[in-house]
């Protein structure tokens, strides 16, 4: 680099450098409310989660409800860097137009089980947001569905079913379960039903009928 | 249509009952302010108004009670649009939602969760109808919540009603509840 | 979590004047609904919360009954509001109260397209100060009459009267609504 262009970009680059480092050390005030080495470890992570264009929010309220609950400074550093962890896993399963709304929800389904080639192919088979397919997800195998089970009955009804109709497929394989059904047919039957009805809701909109 | 009197202030009141947020960074500017100044002289002039202060009282509010907790029963109140938090995307609208349990023998219950920063002083539930039911609405916008209730101070307790938040980081339950949309 | 108001505020009073952050977070949303719809704009109500939280604190030693610190500093906010009100009257601004104004446009109805959020906003602004201030705290704070006499100065008929004539009023606005 010529030596003029260096004196004149060098402390320019320099200017920009303080400028970031500046803002990343703009602590959120909420996180005022865990001790100092804590809060520390969280705004780094924190920071380096914004700096790679990942949500921020989930990882404040994981460590604000660490605080609330009383947990060491220890066990709320390593659930925020899980957290961070997973949904950088997401943007990269999601494809970097996920929302931050779709990419929580990823980073839940990812934690349950669910692989990343699972929320590929969701991205692929849907074109309306993918915040509800993933968090039923999600929810079905905390409830103890197979992950391959879940996975599989949400995929199936990922193309075509509106937001309801995937939480009433939610609440009835719960139900299922609740009544003694073992989760994978609770799951393979309440599908079936949901595609069904998503079907027949899909014939109803054709163009023609008002 | 002319609704009973009644009906229409309760329907304004509890309008007005609906939680509001205020800015946090007031707080900031709250203790700048008087970190910035000198300590206050005692017997400084305060002004008339204040002197009841000074008077024994009997006042029952508690931080934890009293003033009072937010609406129940949206759904009779026309839903007007709210404001976003601060993470949503600008577009992305709230709705309210209502959050109930049934706890006969509880004295306080607060909702806790990550629409409040897991504040338990922020949203109070608000006992309505039978003794037993406890309620409280929060407007929120399309993600993934999660939430608990705190009851009497002490004990966590998840919402029978909603999927289980699966992630055993704290050890406490907690819930889980989705609110659809919020696509890119 | 958990920490009462009357350790935060001893702790205060000891010289941690950290802990009164914790305070403030804890008041600033339910105290600022009513700043809110005492004032009828977000830039006056949070500039009277934040005056009330700065004078709560200068006189932090006169707060004789820590645990009811609470009512305490509602107690500030109401009066910071008054002093609020009174100065934008002057200034001639949105909420001044003017008799001749309830005879002017009526309030549109819940069909007319306009949220019930302008409407009840509308009405509110219309109400005398002090008739306002007593629904608020009646009805949307739901305090009892005798916390109110405390918290304003005023006596428990009194604020029947007010608590009354907003009512009326309101009443009165909502069904002219309705009509048109």
């Amino acid at each position: 680099m010529r030596p003029a262009l260096t004196r004149t970009l060098l402390p320019l680059l320099a200017a920009i450098v303080v400028a970031g480092r500046t803002a990343a050390q703009q602590t959120d005030p909420r996180l005022e409310r865990l001790d100092a080495a804590t809060r520390a470890a969280v705004a780094a992570l924190v920071d380096s989660a914004r700096r790679a264009l990942l949500p921020t929010e989930p990882l404040v309220q994981r460590a604000l409800e660490g605080a609330t609950k009383r947990a060491s400074g220890e066990v709320i550093a390593t659930a925020v860097r899980r957290l961070a962890a997973d949904l950088g896993k997401a943007r990269d399963a999601l494809g970097s137009t996920a929302s931050p709304a779709e990419l929580n929800a990823g980073a839940a389904a990812l934690r349950a089980g669910a692989s990343p080639t699972i929320l590929t192919q969701l991205r692929q088979a849907r074109r309306e947001p993918l915040t509800m397919p993933l968090a039923v997800l999600a929810d079905l195998v905390a409830s103890g569905v197979p992950v391959d089970s879940a996975a599989a009955a949400v995929l199936a009804l990922a193309a075509r079913a509106r937001d309801a109709d995937l939480v009433e497929f939610r609440r009835a394989v719960e139900r299922d379960i609740a009544l003694g059904a073992p989760p994978a047919a609770a799951t393979a039957a309440a599908a079936t039903a949901a595609d069904v009805l998503v079907n027949a809701g899909a014939r109803q909109q054709r163009p023609g009928r008002p | 249509m002319f609704e009973p009197v009644d009906d229409v202030i309760e329907r304004i009141a509890r309008h007005l009952r609906r939680p509001v947020q205020i800015d946090p960074a007031l707080d900031r500017r709250v203790m700048r302010e008087i970190t910035a100044l000198p300590a206050p002289a005692r017997g400084g002039p305060l002004g008339e108004a204040w002197r009841w202060l000074r008077r024994p009282h009997q006042l029952t509010l508690t931080p934890l009670s009293g003033l009072a907790a937010a609406a129940a029963l949206a759904a009779v109140v026309l839903l007007s649009r709210l404001d976003s938090t601060p993470s949503a995307s600008p577009q992305a609208e709230a709705r309210a939602f209502q959050f109930v349990l049934v706890a006969p023998r509880a004295t306080h219950i607060a909702l806790v969760g990550d629409f409040n920063d897991w504040d338990a002083t922020r949203t109070p539930m608000h006992r309505t109808g039978s003794e037993a039911l406890w309620t409280a609405v929060v407007p929120l916008v399309p993600g993934r919540y999660h939430y608990a209730f705190f009851v009497d101070g002490s004990r966590w307790l998840a919402d029978p009603s909603a999927p289980v938040a699966r992630d055993e980081d704290y050890g406490a339950p907690s819930s889980v509840l989705t609110v659809g949309g919020g696509g890119s | 979590m958990g920490t009462s108001d009357a350790a935060l505020v001893r702790r205060v009073q000891t010289g941690d004047t950290s802990a009164y952050a914790d305070l403030v977070a804890r008041y600033r949303d339910r105290l600022g609904r009513y700043a809110l719809h005492m004032l009828g704009n977000r830039e006056d109500a949070e500039e009277a919360l934040q005056d009330a939280f700065v004078r709560a604190h200068r006189s932090l030693e006169r707060c004789d009954d820590p645990e009811r610190f609470g009512a305490w500093l509602y107690g500030i906010l109401v009066n910071r509001c008054r002093t609020a009100g009174a100065r934008a009257a002057r200034r001639a601004r949105r909420f001044v109260h003017d008799p001749a104004a309830l005879e002017s446009a009526p309030l549109p109805g819940p069909d007319a397209g306009v949220e019930w959020d302008d409407v009840v906003r509308r009405a509110l602004a219309r109400l005398a100060p002090e008739s306002r201030e007593a629904f608020l705290l009646k009805h949307v704070d739901e305090l009892e009459y005798e916390d109110m006499a405390r918290l304003t100065g005023a006596g428990v008929s009194a604020l029947k009267m007010r608590v009354k004539r907003a009512r009326e009023q309101l009443q009165a606005m909502l069904k002219e609504a309705e009509r048109v």
